[in-house]
């Protein structure tokens, strides 16, 4: 009894640990001006508003950067699954010359160290005169996520039986008609879950956003908040806002798919 | 795998323009040879655009980034667009920089401490989320995810916020405690410092993955051996060494392999910190490859960076893809 009451106290011990961060975040951007940089104590707030959210979502570059996030991060993870699933179906439901290879390709460029080819992906893009385009980011990000679009989708892909499309296809239906009608939508949830990690790799990524794009006008948020201090100076009410927008739509998409998503990285490390 | 055979008059995958769309099709894999030739290209048309994708735009850079790194390439060459080989000087200009060596072993230093911290903290966690009252356990698992979820640059936001040196929440905390040393106390001064809240804030959102996944390997356990171990009368510790650690032991492996490449390369946070700073103390590899070649127009050196940095990384990777592939054996 002894044991389990100090277990669960070492429990809520961490999940404090974990959440402070987030806590401190929000709190800090709903605290009145004025009451966020003072030398009180002031772990819990007492008064709340909102125009701190209103300070971040006006300031120049904002509303842009983040335009500029969507977009990339968007088409990048759209490409990736399309030709991501393409390549998963070939992997799972075909036997063919040379499948064992383009798998073990599949599964090296899943591991290929990005940051490593920072300077030949920026004289490439140079020389595509993409440089400064944010197609540049869009090329890099599909790229990134690609690998493991289609590595993971063949693991879905796999798990749904080859009979089902057997048996539409005994009733009628041509190769197209039986994945669009029985595989595609079975393959949903697994859709999501790999789209949504895609998504969060693309709109994490800081290294390339910031060397590939220099003009103010096509940066994307990552960069835009990482040079906080000279839109916000010490205004640190407003950058934990701006914070918390840039929070919101990763956090969303990770309550969606939380299970799916520990399953699906670590799919095919565990034997059974 | 099904005895299929496909012959070698299939359509080479090159052949196919990558602006063509593929039709995505599933089929059956049960055919014979009689198939006609779409049937047998099929595979290699829907494999087209991947493979096309992938020899572009990452085996492509990976040939660059060998054959950058036997070039002079500075601003003036780029801009001339002059080539000038110099064999292996960028390699002696680097290995000779005493720079170079402090900067790597702080890098494996770093990476090492930041994954024994985060893979230990993340396996009790999971183990001790076994024993944990359930709404213990929930409020444990939200509060992972939300550290988890945050993205990295709102997190490393948020935390030069709480290490402010004048109203950072630490340093008043720790005043309030009673150590008045801690006004004013500025995390940054040193590398040491800067990088430890620099560990701190990735073991931080490394651990949730860790745990979440090592907790799943866990709750994997059949029941029975655990209770075969009490019936036999083992101790808390004989059971986790002859039941539990053999059981989790490659998923362990796993996610220890992909921390260190991932912990390896990091480069927003120590970035954003300080720029590598204060002088160039908390500067690792991936941010010297950044400060020479993008900051200096150094490519050439630069690219010599990004090998070594791959042959450390390949030397790792290779590790794991023998690992997995002992696992993943006959699922191929």
């Amino acid at each position: 009894m002894l044991k389990k009451s100090a277990a669960n106290f070492t429990g809520i011990a961490l999940a404090l640990f974990f959440i402070f961060p987030t806590y401190w975040m929000v709190t800090s951007a709903l605290k009145p001006k004025g009451t966020t940089i003072t030398s009180d104590y002031d772990l819990i707030p007492f008064s709340v508003t909102f125009t701190n959210f209103v300070t971040a979502w006006t300031k120049p570059g904002f509303l842009s950067s983040l335009g500029n996030s969507l977009l990339v991060t968007l088409t990048a993870v759209v490409a990736a699954i399309v030709i991501g699933i393409t390549a998963a179906v070939a992997m799972s439901r075909f036997a063919f010359r040379g499948r064992k290879s383009f798998l073990l390709l599949m599964l090296v460029a899943q591991m290929a160290p990005f940051e490593a080819l920072l300077i030949p992906m920026f004289l490439m893009m140079r020389d595509l005169q993409l440089y400064e385009h944010l197609s540049s980011l869009i090329l890099v990000y599909f790229a990134v996520t690609l690998p493991f679009c289609a590595w993971t989708l063949r693991g879905f892909v796999n798990g749904i039986p080859i009979e089902l499309e057997e048996a539409a296809m005994v009733d009628g239906c041509g190769r197209w008609g039986a994945f669009q009608k029985v595989t595609l939508p079975l393959l949903g949830p697994g859709l999501v879950a790999t789209s949504v990690f895609a998504f969060i790799t693309a709109w994490n990524e800081f290294l390339f956003a910031k060397v590939l794009i220099r003009s103010q006008d096509s940066e994307t948020l990552p960069v835009w908040l990482s040079g906080f201090q000279t839109a916000f100076g010490t205004d640190w009410g407003g950058a934990m806002a701006a914070s918390v927008l840039f929070t919101v739509p990763a956090l969303v998409f990770f309550l969606i798919v939380q299970r799916k998503m520990v399953a699906g990285v670590t799919a095919g490390a565990v034997k059974g | 795998m099904t005895a299929v055979e496909t012959t070698e008059t299939a359509a080479p995958a090159g052949d196919i323009p990558p602006a063509l769309p593929p039709a995505v099709t599933g089929g059956a894999h049960k055919r014979r040879r009689r198939g006609s030739a779409f049937d047998r290209a099929l595979p290699y048309l829907l494999l087209a655009p991947a493979l096309i994708a992938i020899l572009w735009l990452i085996g492509w850079p990976v040939v660059s980034v060998f054959v950058t790194s036997f070039r002079q390439l500075n601003l003036g060459e780029l801009v001339r667009g002059e080539v000038v080989w110099t064999g292996i000087d960028n390699y002696v200009t680097v290995l000779q920089d005493e720079r170079f060596w402090e900067v790597s072993l702080r890098t494996i230093v770093f990476t090492v401490s930041v994954v024994v911290a985060s893979v230990s903290v993340g396996l009790g966690i999971a183990l001790l989320m076994r024993v944990l009252t359930p709404w213990v356990r929930i409020a444990l698992q939200i509060a992972m995810l939300c550290a988890w979820a945050m993205p990295i640059l709102a997190s490393t936001t948020v935390y030069q916020w709480m290490f402010d040196q004048n109203y950072g929440i630490l340093n008043k905390t720790l005043v309030q405690l009673g150590f008045d040393s801690f006004a004013g106390y500025s995390w940054f001064s040193s590398g040491t410092s800067t990088l430890s809240v620099v560990g701190l804030l990735i073991i931080w959102q490394a651990i949730p993955f860790l745990a979440f996944s090592l907790y799943a390997g866990l709750v994997g356990i059949p029941r029975d051996l655990y209770e075969a171990a009490g019936i036999d009368g083992a101790t808390g510790w004989q059971t986790f060494r002859a039941v539990t650690w053999p059981e989790i032991r490659s998923l362990l492996m796993m996610v220890t392999f992909l921390s260190t490449l991932w912990d390896f390369k990091v480069f927003a946070q120590i970035w954003v910190f300080r720029e590598g700073g204060p002088s160039g103390e908390s500067t690792t590899l991936p941010v010297l490859q950044y400060l020479e070649g993008i900051a200096k127009s150094h490519f050439g050196v630069a690219a010599a960076i990004s090998v070594l940095m791959m042959v450390i990384l390949g030397l790792i990777t290779f590790q794991y893809l023998r690992k997995l592939l002992q696992t993943e054996e006959g699922k191929l």
